[in-house]
């Protein structure tokens, strides 16, 4: 039934449409789950976080900009900032990041036409992030997904608070270069 | 700050991971370095990037019609209730401005709060918007250098500087303007030093508040 764009989506939730929030929801809702249950390790508090994450995004539609990036980045931003809030206070986890990003799954799904083109830079940055030194791709998880700063990974790593930087700097380099050169450069 | 120091905490700050004095520093850089901002954004394509690959999951059954039940509520009802808690607060002021002249008047002196003189920068989370959510961040350094970053929930518009000090006139810094991604940036100095309880709010065309952040002790 709705196969408009994902910027029709949030135009339509800007204007207060009960048809366009619908569609948001069920188009974006794995998404947005999957993510607040990755970080927050709770399916129930996911949920929590899930539903105000949408909430969020209903409220603050108009503020969307396309130019920015795309609607589901600004959303997953929105939360992922919610779900490392959640969590803000806590201890060192045990961390495997092939296991948590279920690195070596493939998804073989059908995607509305704006997440196809997003899937195509997941996937590279998908096997962009295995080709990593498995050092920097846990740095590169723990803080760019889950929200642990640099003296926090070189903490739970046992490492200097400058290697957990360089970590972090080197795989966010690696990575660019990944979703750039493989003609995608915008 | 100089570039080099700037590049360094330039993947923390594309990832959020900066704490709000540090985080305030560097965008006062990046917002003043052409070089400096393209660094931090190509860490940011990357950065925005990482949370699609967290595995997607189904919910519960249900959860599709909670969140728009959640979504059913008036859109604007928090908004009614932020716009609320500040007419009482403002009305609040105004009974402490009142008390004040009197005092000034009756010629009593009034004990006055420390300036927020400090090295590191005193920051304050500026509250507000449509959500009266965190909507960015306030920085004063050296108790005059103001620095002012909203990143959320701000409708774009032009919003005037306000500040109000605990005891003493409002005045307006400058003006700050919003884009349609909800981010805006001012920087610039107080002719006046600015104290501990201080309060800077920006203010809509119609006087409205739309969000504030006040000073606390020097981190």
């Amino acid at each position: 039934m709705w196969s408009v764009s994902d910027d029709a989506l949030v135009a339509g939730l800007a204007a207060g449409d009960q048809d366009a929030a619908s569609a948001f929801v069920g188009r974006f809702q794995r998404r947005v789950f999957g993510l607040a249950r990755t970080i927050v390790s709770d399916d129930r508090a996911a949920e929590d976080i899930a539903q105000e994450a949408f909430v969020r995004a209903w409220k603050h539609a108009g503020a969307y900009d396309a130019r920015r990036g795309s609607v589901v980045g600004w959303l997953l931003t929105i939360t992922r900032n919610l779900s490392i809030d959640a969590v803000r206070v806590r201890r060192p986890i045990a961390f495997d990041p092939y296991v948590l990003l279920e690195l070596d799954a493939q998804s073989d799904e059908r995607l509305p036409e704006d997440l196809a083109q997003l899937s195509d830079d997941t996937t590279r940055l998908r096997a962009a992030l295995t080709q990593l030194p498995e050092e920097q791709c846990r740095a590169v998880v723990l803080a760019g997904l889950l929200g642990y700063t640099a003296r926090e990974v070189g903490e739970m790593e046992g490492i200097p608070l400058g290697t957990a930087k360089t970590r972090i700097r080197t795989a966010l380099i690696r990575l660019r270069a990944a979703l750039v050169t493989e003609g995608h450069d915008s | 700050m100089n570039c080099a120091e700037a590049r360094d905490l330039a993947p923390e700050l594309a990832l959020g991971i900066l704490g709000g004095a540090g985080r305030a520093e560097v965008i006062l850089h990046v917002n003043g370095c052409a070089r400096c901002q393209a660094n931090v954004a190509e860490f940011t394509e990357v950065a925005d990037a990482l949370p699609m690959l967290a595995p997607e999951a189904e919910p519960s059954a249900g959860f599709e019609d909670r969140v728009l039940a959640a979504l059913d509520a008036p859109k604007r009802s928090n908004r009614r209730r932020w716009i609320s808690a500040i007419a009482v607060a403002a009305a609040a002021a105004a009974i402490v401005s009142i008390t004040l002249v009197r005092v000034a008047e009756s010629g009593d002196t009034a004990r006055t709060a420390a300036p927020a003189r400090s090295a590191t920068p005193v920051v304050a989370t500026m509250i507000g918007g449509a959500s009266g959510q965190p909507a960015g961040w306030v920085s004063v350094a050296e108790s005059r250098a103001v620095t002012v970053a909203v990143d959320y929930g701000i409708p774009v518009g032009t919003y005037r500087i306000q500040v109000r000090p605990e005891r003493g006139d409002v005045a307006t810094l400058g003006a700050m303007n919003v884009d349609p991604s909800g981010r805006g940036f001012w920087a610039g100095n107080s002719d006046l030093p600015l104290r501990t309880g201080t309060t800077i709010a920006l203010i809509d065309d119609s006087g409205e508040v739309m969000c504030h952040g006040t000073l606390g002790n020097p981190q």
